[in-house]
């Protein structure tokens, strides 16, 4: 990744992270907001329940209060306080006055807590109320009960009064029902509504769900009662009141929070008779929730963005002369010394620019100093090797001429036998001066490459079959030739003569070093892309200044040497865009390196110029 | 000479209110009696049996037809349309002669062979032959039935007309017939015991207690029912109240045989916990007899010796007999509040005794609540009735001694399928210008010589 991607990815993060943050932190404060509203809506409803319940309860103590009052009622309590008191007469009272007072359930009781009348079950006439002694303790107010009917038992708001007439009193309990009617009186508003659990049973029933919602007894597939068991259990277990959340699919869009509330009867444990469940529909939050995600995905987004944007304009602008600083730092280790960034500005990145181009600027003038030192030393090593190789044929020359004169002088009748052996002398030396004139002459005319698709291996077992015969020769000592050829080596574009000389001349130069026999390894193998031949022998090796210098031309280790057969192999490789190297130890043995690149680009060029010359020239004609 | 004169003044006034007086309660022809009934008939055929026995249908069968012979308020047969009759081969050939002169509502004459086809339509299993203006029938077994059988209105003379449409001798013809709503009525001149005094009759049917307590307080009906649990009340509240003695019985009846002796031993136990007289007391608000019989005291003259008391500890000892204790449902009339309350109330009694009763107004339940009206004429004829009626196994012997009709009325109640409760009478209260009406020993009302007082002479 680019210094430029980088700065660019840790800006964009920091501003996606700084948005997610401030957007989680608003939606933190809003829920918190909003839970609390939700509680106080909640404690508001309960609050207006509990009234609703009170003024409901006020009501039905009214009408109990009107009913003992009645005439009728006041004309029973007569005629029972006598000795001879029939309540036959009166069993249908209670229905009567019930029905007249618009009371759900109303029951006339004697002083003991039988039954004289019951409105809601009739038929009980004669029976004690069980529930007689608890209801009768509260003369005033209103309390829950759970009334026993024929078939079931009905959750009621109940009140109780007394009739004195003589020594036995006549009670009066009456009460209404709590049930879908009472709910759906209650005032709600739009997303809240009210259930009421009866609580019967050791277990949780779906039956004893009031629902105002529900018609009739059709279950809500939508909204199963069975969900609120959890809940209910709770209530049940813990006696105390519970909220708690009822998902009614998997969008939370649709669950509604419940605030369950216990409903106690009167009498001494505080039975729990019923639970009021008063729920609230989460769906106005969850919108609201997902709203501000959702906005705050779109400003994230838009800020990211924008972020991408503006960082993108920020890194470039930061990063651009450090990308030129980059590009010429490539370019000089490419070898383009006169490489120059443009200097803006007078921060650092200007400083660190302005002292790229000193650097390079210095470099030049040193590579200029070091290129000049190099020319002369090479001159000097050449004419210091010219001397010497003109100067071994011409000392025979010398001696030959001076003899020649010494001859014609001292011994004339020797001279023509001297001269006829001193001209062979001479002709031979000349000779000699020729072919170190020719080598020389050889060598600055090195011939470019003629590229063709070559395989390395094969060109290195022919140069392996070249020398086998001449690496066994007798009279010295053999030298075991290794081939170790990689499976995988692709052809390249190279001259297989040139390639043959050079690898015929590392040859050479190893079995020159192992005149006590060894071991020549030839290796290939590929590399990176590239092909790489290795010319190992176990000689006598070299040392670290000799390798420094050993592709020098006229450099020389040998006794005759020219010192131009590395300096050919180095040509060599170099035309082929090539290197070589060399790694050696004294007493160890030497390995000559060459790494060569495939370079079958440049053969499809020459054969598309072909091509089109064989073109050019068909045209021509 | 002024005392004379005012002496004159005074006997003139007197002979004066006397024959008002003499006005005033001299039978007046004319005038529709307007009747409503809780029953809604939808046939007049006295043969039907698809429909129940009761005191309405009873009371329109004896308007529209005649019987051979009749029973009178003390039981005793009487001539009918039959003027006489001879029983030979002991009681097993039975010969009525027809009054003479008699004719059906379309003017045909009552022959013995009309006579004779429609007591064999009634009664397919018996041999009745026609002899000129008699009619014999003729009975294999050495026990046949009472002569009282022919009076019960099942055996009421009836000729069908080539439309099937039936027409009697009786004291009114049918005018307007709207089955289960109106019937209309008009007298019949030539009836052979004379014109009755009323010129109409319109029937009403399917009128709830509380309409017809409406409709007689509005003057829109003379002569309206009573139900057993309103006649304290109706007393109480001035009007005439007429009541008969206990002729239908309440009681419980199962709708199968009991297939174990456990069953039976519940069943017992069931009938040992009702409160009767609590149940009297209150819900019948003092009407009716607790009964645990079949036949009331009155007909039978033994029926005291079935103890109706509840007892409670008697039925959980017979209950605590069975291991599995079945959960029953009993069935009631939904149209008649009394009946919901009675089930409510046996249900409640059942559960002290620890049985399962559960009340429902559905048809199909294990044990049901009925009435059934009593033939009320003769103790063996009235047992077979309700047998018939019930269900109940076919009685061997249709007569005998008092011990013989308590063995049988025993061995009816040892079925288990019927638990008496109570006796009931038939009330009914009529308007103060309806005179001369009358009930039958069947309960059911005679207005054969009623006339109304606000009838135009």
């Amino acid at each position: 990744m680019t210094f430029r991607r980088k700065l660019l990815a840790v800006f964009a993060l920091t501003v996606f992270l700084s948005v997610a943050g401030v957007a989680l932190l608003v939606q933190l404060v809003i829920r918190n907001a909003f839970e609390k509203t939700e509680n106080q809506r909640t404690a508001a409803l309960v609050a207006q329940f509990q009234r609703e319940f009170d003024r409901r309860g006020d009501d039905v103590a009214r009408r109990v209060e009107g009913i003992a009052v009645s005439e009728p009622v006041s004309r029973m309590a007569t005629a029972l306080s006598g000795t001879s008191a029939d309540s036959a007469e009166y069993f249908d009272l209670a229905r009567l006055m019930a029905d007249n007072r618009q009371l759900d359930f109303l029951e006339f009781l004697d002083s003991r807590g039988t039954i004289i009348s019951s409105a809601q079950w009739p038929a009980k006439f004669g029976y004690p109320d069980t529930t007689f002694e608890i209801s009768a303790s509260d003369d005033k107010g209103h309390f829950l009960k759970m009334e026993e009917l024929q078939d079931s038992t009905a959750l009621g708001l109940f009140a109780v009064r007394s009739i004195r007439v003589g020594e036995h009193p006549v009670y009066v309990i009456g009460g209404r029902r709590l049930d879908r009617n009472f709910l759906m009186a209650l005032d709600l508003p739009a997303d809240m509504r009210a259930l009421l659990y009866q609580n019967r049973g050791d277990h949780f029933s779906a039956d004893q769900l009031l629902d105002p919602a529900s018609t009739g007894n059709a279950p809500d597939a939508t909204h199963p009662a069975d969900k609120f068991a959890p809940l209910v259990d709770a209530v049940r277990q813990y006696n105390q009141e519970i909220t708690g959340i009822v998902p009614w699919s998997s969008d939370q869009a649709d669950e509604e929070v419940f605030h369950a509330i216990p409903l106690r009867g009167v009498g001494k444990d505080h039975p729990l008779l019923g639970i009021l469940l008063i729920g609230n529909s989460r769906r106005s939050y969850v919108e609201l929730k997902r709203s501000i995600r959702n906005s705050a995905l779109l400003v994230g987004g838009g800020g990211i963005v924008l972020a991408i944007l503006l960082s993108s304009w920020a890194s470039a602008r930061v990063t651009r002369p450090i990308v030129q600083l980059a590009r010429a730092a490539q370019d000089v280790a490419g070898g383009n010394w006169n490489a120059s960034v443009e200097v803006e500005g007078h921060d650092e990145v200007g400083q660190l620019a302005e002292s790229f181009n000193r650097m390079t600027t210095e470099l030049l003038a040193q590579k200029e100093r070091l290129v000049q030192t190099e020319r002369v030393a090479a001159w000097r090593e050449l004419a210091r090797r010219l001397a010497h190789e003109l100067k071994n044929p011409l000392f025979p020359l010398q001696l030959t001429v001076e003899n020649l004169m010494r001859a014609r002088s001292q011994s004339p009748e020797m001279f023509d036998e001297i001269f006829s052996e001193s001209s062979r002398t001479l002709l031979a030396e000349i000779s000699n001066l020729k072919a170190i004139i020719g080598r020389f002459s050889e060598f600055s005319k090195m011939p470019q490459p003629q590229l063709q698709r070559v395989q390395v291996n094969e060109v290195v077992s022919a140069v392996a079959r070249l020398f086998q015969a001449q690496l066994q020769a007798p009279g010295r000592e053999p030298i075991a030739c290794r081939l170790e050829l990689g499976e995988h080596v692709e052809p390249i574009a190279a001259d297989p003569e040139l390639l043959h000389r050079a690898l015929s001349n590392l040859v050479l130069n190893a079995m020159d070093a192992m005149p006590k026999g060894g071991i020549l390894a030839l290796r290939t193998r590929r590399d990176d892309g590239k092909v790489v031949v290795e010319v190992a022998d176990t000689g006598s090796g070299l040392t670290p200044e000799e390798c420094e210098r050993i592709f020098t031309p006229y450099y020389t280790s040998k006794q005759h040497g020219t010192g131009l057969g590395l300096a050919i192999v180095q040509s060599v490789i170099s035309d082929h865009g090539g290197r070589i190297s060399v790694h050696s130890e004294p007493g160890k043995g030497t390995t000559f390196v060459i790494e060569l690149p495939r370079n079958l680009e440049a053969l499809e060029a020459i054969g598309a110029s072909k091509n089109a010359e064989v073109t050019e020239g068909n045209l021509s004609r | 000479m002024r005392h004379i004169a005012w002496n004159w003044f005074v006997a003139s006034s007197l002979l004066l209110g006397a024959l008002a007086l003499e006005a005033e309660t001299r039978p007046r022809y004319g005038g529709t009696l307007h009747v409503t009934m809780r029953a809604a008939l939808t046939s007049l055929d006295p043969a039907d049996g698809s429909q129940p026995d009761s005191f309405a249908r009873r009371s329109v069968t004896a308007l529209l037809f005649d019987t051979l012979v009749s029973v009178d308020e003390s039981g005793h047969v009487k001539p009918a349309l039959a003027e006489s009759w001879q029983l030979a081969r002991g009681n097993q050939r039975r010969q009525f002669r027809l009054r003479h002169g008699i004719r059906f509502h379309d003017g045909t004459p009552l022959t013995g062979e009309a006579a004779a086809s429609s007591l064999r339509a009634a009664n397919p299993s018996w041999v009745v032959i026609s002899e000129g203006d008699s009619v014999i029938i003729e009975c294999d077994s050495p026990d046949p039935a009472p002569l009282a059988e022919l009076a019960l209105s099942r055996n009421a003379i009836v000729k069908r007309d080539a439309d099937n449409k039936l027409i009697g001798t009786g004291a009114f013809h049918v005018v307007d017939w709207q089955p289960g709503k109106k019937l209309s009525l008009a007298a019949e001149e030539e009836h052979w015991s004379g014109r009755p005094f009323l010129e109409g009759i319109e029937i009403e049917m399917g009128r709830s207690f509380r309409d017809q307590m409406t409709a007689l307080e509005l003057g829109k009906a003379e002569l309206v029912e009573v139900a057993p649990e309103q006649t304290h009340r109706v007393s109480q509240a001035g009007h005439s109240l007429t009541s008969s003695a206990p002729t239908e019985l309440l009681a419980l009846l199962f709708t199968r045989e009991a297939s174990s002796p456990e069953g039976k031993l519940l069943r017992e136990a069931l009938g040992l916990s009702v409160e009767r007289g609590s149940i009297r007391n209150v819900l019948l608000q003092g009407a009716g007899q607790p009964a645990a019989s079949l036949l009331p005291t009155w007909i039978s003259g033994y029926g005291f010796v079935f103890k109706a008391e509840a007892d409670l500890p008697r039925a959980r000892q017979l209950r605590d007999q069975v291991r599995t204790i079945p959960a029953w449902t009993i069935g009631y009339d939904g149209s008649d509040p009394l009946a919901r309350l009675l089930a409510e109330r046996v249900a409640l009694n059942a559960k002290d005794a620890g049985l399962s009763l559960q009340p429902s107004a559905s048809a199909s339940s294990d044990v049901r609540l009925v009435r059934i009206p009593l033939a009320a004429s003769d103790p063996w004829i009235t047992l077979q009735e309700l047998a018939a009626q019930s269900g109940l196994p076919a009685m061997k012997s249709k007569s005998g001694p008092t011990e013989d009709l308590y063995a049988a009325e025993q061995a009816e109640l040892a079925t288990g399928r019927l638990i008496p409760l109570f006796h009931l009478p038939a009330s009914y209260t009529s308007s103060s210008g309806l005179r001369n009406w009358a009930l039958r020993i069947d309960g059911s009302w005679d207005v054969a010589n009623a006339w109304l007082e606000s009838a135009k002479p």
